[in-house]
């Protein structure tokens, strides 16, 4: 990435700082448009590129995801003989908040439902979530204002249908999480205390704490253990199976706990595989997951799905970059929206803290570029997010609304009461993804795609709480529809077929085939060079 | 990656033995040194569960439980990793609760073993999070529900406190059950519940 090691040494910085009251607003010299263009990774030179192949064919791309989204497939018919093959009416790939909640709607609605997820069920970008769900309830707020603010965030890129049938599903989903189990952070009268996000016209993010993911996934976790859903764990799916017409019809299991491949046969599909943080885009750091790396795009496109704005990425602004083994850690945006500054190097602010992600994260480039950032011994930089200033003003809140917070500090031995966190943007959110309509259907029939694998939504940026709430309002959408149209559904054949065409094409247009996908694990993880999983036999 | 003039440590995880920076939770640390890793691994910031360890550092005959990736290692420690977490065998479906005057009695019906504790301890030591679990488990037995989950806001489902039970009681889920119980009959935001109300009576929509 296009850091910039010129700044002040962090030590020299640190006897620099001291925690004040007050310190005077950053004073805009640059247009929104203008900041973004020359600091937002988005718009790095030469990092974005066309499709060659699929149903983006000629469409800009990253890319990184590019390489994934044409690559070979990591299997082939001969791997499929003799393979067990298992029968569900209703199919969810991935087990965080979005598979979790379509999964339990379509059970509820009388459906066959098996759950399959890559590692643990409840392992997810859902479970760290901190900073909340958005929901318009506060009096002076509205489903339109939540609208206005959610397109004018994204740039005007959102679909406007989806965006407005998600806004006004928000009270309602906030409703049906209390139903499931769900706190929330009350007030002494026992409403739902709201925090303003970043970029937006009023305070409508609930939360728990800055745990509010952890909160939300245990709920349904337990959920799902507690009804009839099927679960298929430590089985990433690695490819999904077509009918005779080209209507998904299922998906190819690989076991790590057997190493075999297992067939699911299924009327349809929800694939709920998350983001794409572990592919560090642009070599950035990430908040994400483990299992955060871009399967559900790749399968869906080789199935012919249609996606989009797949140059957009969300950097989150406040990933810690110092110690060196933490980088890329989150710390929410709720510390800024409950006050917090950032600094740099000279103790000055640079920009409003709550303009939208990809703002801000601009602003901490430029500072960081133009070196007024500060650097650590091991190449690292950053700007200080000031909460010792944030405890100076507000005794006592960081303790008790932020206690993750406060573990990190623990971990990275910088407690963030006294010593300001060294914060850099972190790779957070994939900004598009498969294209859907109101019931989370993809172009391809059979097949549903929800959460953060899907775009559309946020447009080219997301605003804090979007997240949770898209992946609950169209997983809940997703469930029900597809349990109310499986019936009479039947594949007489399902296969991998749609392969071949796959093959031919990469290899009409010239590609290398070099690289197999999904990637399923980053590479740190070592995963190929390993022996216990030759069922995924990467190394042909 | 990291510094050079790092301190450099010595552990065994896994029965392998391993010379890395002491900068590195155990799961870096078996990357670090070329051994694959995927298998319980998951959000690697504490808060899925997944990488269950049992840890003994050097010149101490104590085992203890841990979260892989919030451990750093250490000179001699021992690491072992555990996978796959086994389910609990009590199940329940809030709905069935019919009123919230039921719920103690459908806890006791649910969860029979949590009034056996024989208050051996097992399960606070266990929890890599420090949670009081065992006077969770006490408050629930009473019918305190709010009190007691209040005590499991850290909880992560590592399943450790389970494995720990000599009663199988699986304090991990009575805590749980105590935080649902407690939303499902006692959350009633007034300005979420008015604004349900003014949605369902049709007085707000978007213009696109
Ligand atoms: C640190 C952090 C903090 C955040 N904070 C907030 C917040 O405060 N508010 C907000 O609105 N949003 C927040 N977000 C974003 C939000 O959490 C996510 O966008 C959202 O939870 C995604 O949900 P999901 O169900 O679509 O995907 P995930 O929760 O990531 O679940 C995807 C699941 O699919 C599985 N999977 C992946 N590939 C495969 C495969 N090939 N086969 C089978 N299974 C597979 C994964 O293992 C995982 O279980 C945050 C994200 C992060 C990382």
């Amino acid at each position: 990435m296009s850091k910039n090691n010129q700044g002040t040494a962090y030590k020299e910085a640190l006897n620099k700082y001291c925690a004040l009251e007050d310190i005077a607003a950053a004073k805009e010299t640059l247009t929104p448009e203008v900041l973004l263009k020359q600091f937002h990774p988005d718009y790095f030179p030469n990092s974005i590129i066309n499709l060659k192949v699929g149903a983006n064919k000629g469409e800009a791309c990253h890319g990184q995801l590019a390489a994934m989204l044409q690559s070979d497939a990591r299997i082939d018919e001969s791997d499929l003989a003799g393979a067990p093959i298992l029968e569900t009416d209703i199919l969810v790939i991935g087990g965080g908040g979005a598979g979790c909640a379509a999964a339990l709607m379509a059970a509820e609605a009388g459906a066959r439902v098996t759950l399959a997820t890559k590692l643990r069920l409840g392992d997810s970008n859902t479970v760290m979530a901190e900073g909340g769900i958005q929901a318009s309830i506060e009096q002076g707020d509205t489903p339109q204002m939540h609208f206005d603010d959610t397109i004018k965030a994204g740039h005007h890129f959102s679909d406007k249908e989806l965006v407005a049938e998600m806004v006004m599903d928000a009270p309602e989903v906030i409703r049906w999480l209390i139903q499931q189990g769900m706190q929330f952070d009350l007030d002494k009268y026992g409403d739902l205390l709201t925090r303003r996000a970043g970029g937006t016209s009023a305070a409508r993010v609930v939360y728990y704490r800055d745990y509010t993911g952890l909160e939300m996934m245990r709920v349904l976790r337990e959920a799902v253990l507690n009804s009839n859903i099927e679960i298929i764990d430590y089985s990433p799916a690695v490819e999904l199976l077509a009918n005779e017409s080209g209507h998904c019809a299922g998906a190819v299991l690989s076991s790590l706990k057997d190493c075999s491949y297992n067939l699911v046969r299924a009327k349809s599909v929800i694939v709920a595989t998350g983001g794409i943080g572990r592919m560090h885009i642009n070599q950035f750091p990430t908040s994400n997951h483990f299992g955060a790396t871009a399967d559900g795009l790749v399968l869906a496109y080789r199935l012919g799905a249609k996606l989009r704005d797949l140059d957009s990425f969300q950097y989150h602004p406040s990933g810690l970059s110092h110690p060196q083994h933490m980088a890329g850690h989150l710390i929410t945006e709720g510390v800024r929206s409950a006050g917090a500054y950032m600094l740099n190097a000279n103790g000055e602010r640079f920009v409003d803290e709550l303009k939208t992600r990809d703002h801000v994260s601009s602003a901490i480039l430029r500072e960081c570029v133009e070196g007024r950032g500060i650097t650590t011994p091991d190449g690292a930089i950053g700007v200080w997010l000031d909460t010792p200033g944030l405890e100076l003003r507000e005794p006592g809140m960081l303790a008790l609304r932020f206690p993750k917070l406060i573990e990190l500090g623990k971990k990275s031995g910088i407690d963030p009461l006294k010593v300001p966190p060294l914060i850099y943007p972190t790779l957070h959110y994939q900004n598009g993804g498969v294209v859907i309509d109101p019931n989370g259907l993809s172009s391809v029939k059979g097949l549903y795609c929800v959460g953060e694998v899907s775009g559309g939504i946020h447009g080219k940026n997301r605003i804090m709480g979007n997240a949770l709430l898209e992946i609950i309002s169209f997983g809940r959408r997703a469930g029900e529809h597809a349990a109310a149209n499986c019936h009479g559904v039947k594949h007489k054949k399902i296969s991998i077929e749609h392969l071949s065409d796959l093959r031919r094409e990469l290899t009409q247009a010239n590609m290398p085939m070099d690289l197999q996908g999904p990637l399923l694990f980053p590479e740190c993880a070592k995963f190929e060079n390993d022996s216990d999983y030759d069922g995924l036999h990467k190394n042909r | 990656m990291q510094k050079q003039d790092e301190e450099l440590v010595n552990v065994t995880i896994n029965g392998k033995e391993i010379t890395a920076p002491s900068s590195l939770s155990t799961i870096q640390a078996l990357w670090h040194a070329g051994y694959p890793r995927v298998k319980s691994v998951g959000c690697l910031e504490g808060v899925c569960g997944s990488c269950r360890i049992m840890v003994r550092r050097k010149e101490s005959d104590q085992v203890t439980m841990a979260l892989g990736c919030q451990t750093l290692i250490e000179e001699g420690m021992q690491v072992n990793f555990l996978v796959f977490p086994t389910p609990t065998h009590h199940t329940y479906d809030l709905k069935m609760i019919n009123s919230s005057w039921e719920v103690q009695g459908r806890f006791h019906k649910i969860f029979p073993e949590a009034d056996h504790c024989r208050h051996c301890g097992g399960c606070n030591r266990s929890c890599p999070k420090g949670i009081e679990v065992e006077r969770g488990v006490a408050l629930a037995s009473k019918g305190r529900f709010r009190e007691a989950g209040e005590l499991f806001i850290e909880c992560v489902m590592c399943n450790f406190c389970m494995t720990a039970c000599p009663e199988m009681i699986a304090p991990n889920h009575v805590g749980l059950f105590s935080r649902r119980v407690t939303a499902y009959f006692h959350t009633r935001p007034g300005n979420l519940i008015s604004r349900l109300e003014t949605l369902r009576k049709g007085d707000l929509d978007v213009e696109k």
